[in-house]
């Protein structure tokens, strides 16, 4: 069963397959970049706006017990609730950072999946040439997209609705296709 | 990179009774846990004064007997009356139903079940947070029950201080019993405190693409405001209570005035808390009955951004009035004064929510269908309620009406007519969209007319009883207050049968009621994102995020 993210999005940067895509050498631009993350609605200045209005708050609420005999106990529990807020709030974007990074260049395809809890990702590459995308309609969740390469079979779009991962397989098979056609198409130094 | 995952037969993984119910993460399984478990400790809680109600039917002491307690009245004279049992009762009552089961109902229960749906969210930020919450309301209630049947004072069980817990009463009561009780709160506020992060977080960072916070359902919003309000006072009470347990348990003597502390300080703490505490029970109540008359009504609310910001009012205003339930504590006249406009202020926010619910009814094409009546209900009761509040706002008034029934018809209007119609709007609104079942109208109506006419019953004449001088939280009166005490009396036994009667009806529902296939069965103008979805919805939801086109049907607003 794939990975299930809380919330799902699709922000795509792509670059068309030009007609000069032959400058795109291995350290250059890729043909084909995607980004696949999760939704997030909050903005780093909303949060922001919400710790700060938050701590006035209590501010406010706690300044009559400053220098009182009762502050060491009054003090502590808004405190650690603004802490918890503060973390959980930073942690939820953290569980938003989860992206999968797609990149197509002319003689190579790579597939980073950055979740910023596991330091050291997950990667995998594999020569265009070789490599096939396959869709399973009743996979273990309905269009289950998978790259197969490099000895290995992965799967992509874990927190894509079904209709983008259809797109998307049609997408890739369209640029493999190409790169299939003219496997020579500016080939990096090895 | 995850390797494909192709040869997994859990496509249609089932958990079972044990993970599905003890170990969810799934909000919508969380939310049923809460409505339920508050239904439960909701009728312990109302059994309570079904016999508190029977002891006060008649004058004389005949039910509640150091003797033991009987339901069939004895004589008088064989009867040694039990103070202590009455006031555990008044107590536990209070607990109960503030901490464990009006706000666990609608911000646990309909919170949890409905915010995320209609803000297009997939669950909850934290669904094993979420599920800790959960238990910790579970663990808070078994301490509150527990709390009831441990030594206490008097050498009987349970203690009797009354549910806002003042000291120097608590602060001396003997036993185990308080202590139970203070780690019953602080347990229930760390739950809420942690439910209420994580609503809030889900509202802010969880809403679909183009779902602005000037877009989001009322209901959500509600949730949003009481989430907030959760967040910034359950701090303040824990900070109380701790200095109650040091106290009790430690020597120390913040509240005791022969050490230097000052009893009066607690009241101040309390109610700093407390105040907005009512405001938690009832603004989700507001968000229900916004999507109840709206939809019933077949026309958008009126006023849907004066709506919101009367919503947050609300909550801010709820902050700045706390010692209007304490005017008699010796307080200078000024303080009185500030404290008396603040609370009157109040009154232009609700005011703005009372108009706007009728502006929205007015031209509308009006259904009675069952929860319209609640809503209507609701609006009705929680107006009268609002207008004895602009009474009791009255410090020179208050001196006469403190602590007599008056004040008990008072908040009995607010809350259990307001609030808790409040709940039942949105049970017999969302039981179909929840179970996939439909309750059969007349049972509905008749659950409504009977609980409308007993709960007037049984609160209309305590204002008569509170302006004749009645006081609070006594277990015996003179002859004089025979009369209406009788009458409320049986108003209390008409609303428990009829609170019977209602359990019957949600049981019927689930398993017999009337299958319903349509997604929105209310009609078009239910129009939230949760009646876009089946009857009940699938596990999981917004696997793919919802369009605009899906929930903004009033691009005006």
């Amino acid at each position: 069963m794939a990975h299930r993210a809380e919330g799902s999005g699709y922000s795509c940067t792509s670059v068309p397959l030009s007609a000069n895509g032959g400058d795109g050498a291995c350290s250059g631009s890729p043909l084909y970049e995607l980004t696949l993350r999760p939704n997030r609605s909050l903005t780093r200045k909303g949060h922001a706006v919400l710790i700060l209005a938050t701590f006035l708050a209590f501010a406010v609420m706690l300044s009559p017990f400053l220098g009182t005999a009762i502050w060491p106990v009054m003090l502590p529990f808004p405190l650690f609730v603004l802490w918890l807020m503060f973390t959980l709030i930073e942690r939820n974007y953290l569980d938003g950072r989860l992206t999968e990074e797609l990149r197509i260049w002319p003689d190579l395809i790579t597939v980073d999946r950055i979740d910023p809890r596991r330091p050291n990702g997950q990667h995998w590459s594999a020569k265009p040439y070789w490599t096939t995308v396959h869709l399973y309609p009743n996979g273990p969740v309905e269009n289950y997209l998978t790259l197969r390469g490099n000895s290995r079979e992965i799967e992509l779009g874990a927190f894509l609705s079904p209709q983008e991962r259809s797109h998307l397989f049609e997408k890739l098979q369209r640029i493999l296709s190409r790169s299939t056609a003219n496997p020579h198409l500016s080939p990096c130094p090895a | 990179m995850a390797d494909a995952a192709l040869h997994d037969h859990d496509d249609h993984y089932r958990p079972g009774f044990f993970v599905r119910w003890f170990m969810s993460t799934n909000h919508k399984d969380i939310g049923l846990l809460y409505i339920f478990t508050a239904g439960v400790v909701g009728f312990i809680s109302v059994a309570f004064t079904v016999f508190m109600r029977l002891e006060l039917m008649e004058p004389g002491v005949q039910h509640m007997c150091l003797e033991g307690s009987r339901l069939i009245a004895a004589a008088t004279e064989n009867c040694t009356p039990n103070g202590h049992l009455w006031n555990v009762l008044i107590t536990g009552h209070g607990i109960l139903m503030m901490f464990f089961v009006v706000i666990p109902a609608l911000f646990g229960g309909f919170g949890n079940y409905f915010m995320p749906l209609m803000i297009g969210a997939p669950d909850m930020a934290f669904p094993r947070l979420n599920n800790l919450s959960y238990w910790m309301y579970v663990t808070g209630t078994s301490l509150a029950v527990c709390s009831m049947l441990v030594p206490g004072g008097n050498n009987l069980s349970g203690s009797g201080v009354g549910w806002v817990l003042y000291a120097p009463l608590s602060t001396t009561e003997a036993g185990m019993s308080m202590d139970f009780a203070i780690f019953a709160v602080h347990v229930s506020g760390a739950s809420s405190i942690l439910g209420a992060i994580n609503m809030i977080t889900t509202f802010l960072n969880m809403r679909a693409p183009g779902m602005t916070l000037h877009k989001t359902p009322l209901f959500a919003w509600s949730i949003f405001v009481t989430a907030f309000l959760i967040l910034l006072s359950l701090p303040v009470l824990a900070g109380a209570i701790t200095m109650l347990l040091t106290d009790r348990n430690f020597g120390t003597t913040f509240f005791d005035a022969a050490g230097g502390g000052d009893p009066v300080l607690y009241q101040h703490l309390l109610w700093f808390f407390g105040h907005p505490e009512v405001y938690m029970l009832v603004v989700p109540g507001f968000g229900v009955i916004s999507h109840v008359i709206s939809t019933f009504s077949r026309k958008p609310i009126f006023g849907y951004l004066p709506m919101v910001y009367a919503m947050v009012a609300i909550g801010a205003l709820g902050f700045i009035v706390w010692a209007h339930h304490m005017y008699t504590v010796g307080m200078s006249l000024t303080q009185q004064t500030y404290f008396m406009l603040a609370t009157m202020v109040i009154a232009v926010p609700t005011g703005i929510k009372i108009f706007s619910w009728i502006a929205t009814m007015w031209g509308g094409s009006v259904s009675l269908r069952t929860p319209m009546l609640w809503a209507f209900g609701f609006l009705f009761l929680f107006t009268v309620g609002g207008v004895t509040g602009i009474v009791l706002s009255q410090a020179g008034l208050d001196r006469a009406y403190h602590d007599t029934y008056y004040v008990v018809a008072h908040f009995h209007y607010v809350m259990s007519l307001g609030a808790v119609f409040s709940i039942f709007a949105a049970v017999y609104y969302w039981i179909g969209k929840m179970s996939g079942r439909q309750y059969p109208e007349w049972a509905g109506q008749l659950h409504f007319w009977t609980t409308f006419v007993g709960a007037n019953l049984t609160f209309f004449p305590q204002h008569f009883l509170g302006r004749q001088g009645m006081p609070r939280r006594y277990i015996d009166y003179p002859e004089q207050f025979a009369l209406w005490n009788e009458v409320s009396s049986y108003g209390a036994f008409l609303t428990f049968a009829s609170f019977v009667f209602f359990i019957g009806v949600v049981f019927y529902t689930i398993r017999y009621g009337r299958k319903i296939e349509e997604n929105a069965y209310w009609g078009e103008h239910a129009d939230t994102l949760e009646w876009t979805l089946p009857n009940p919805p699938p596990a999981h939801t917004y696997d793919i995020l919802p369009t605009r086109e899906e929930w903004d049907r009033q691009p005006h607003h």
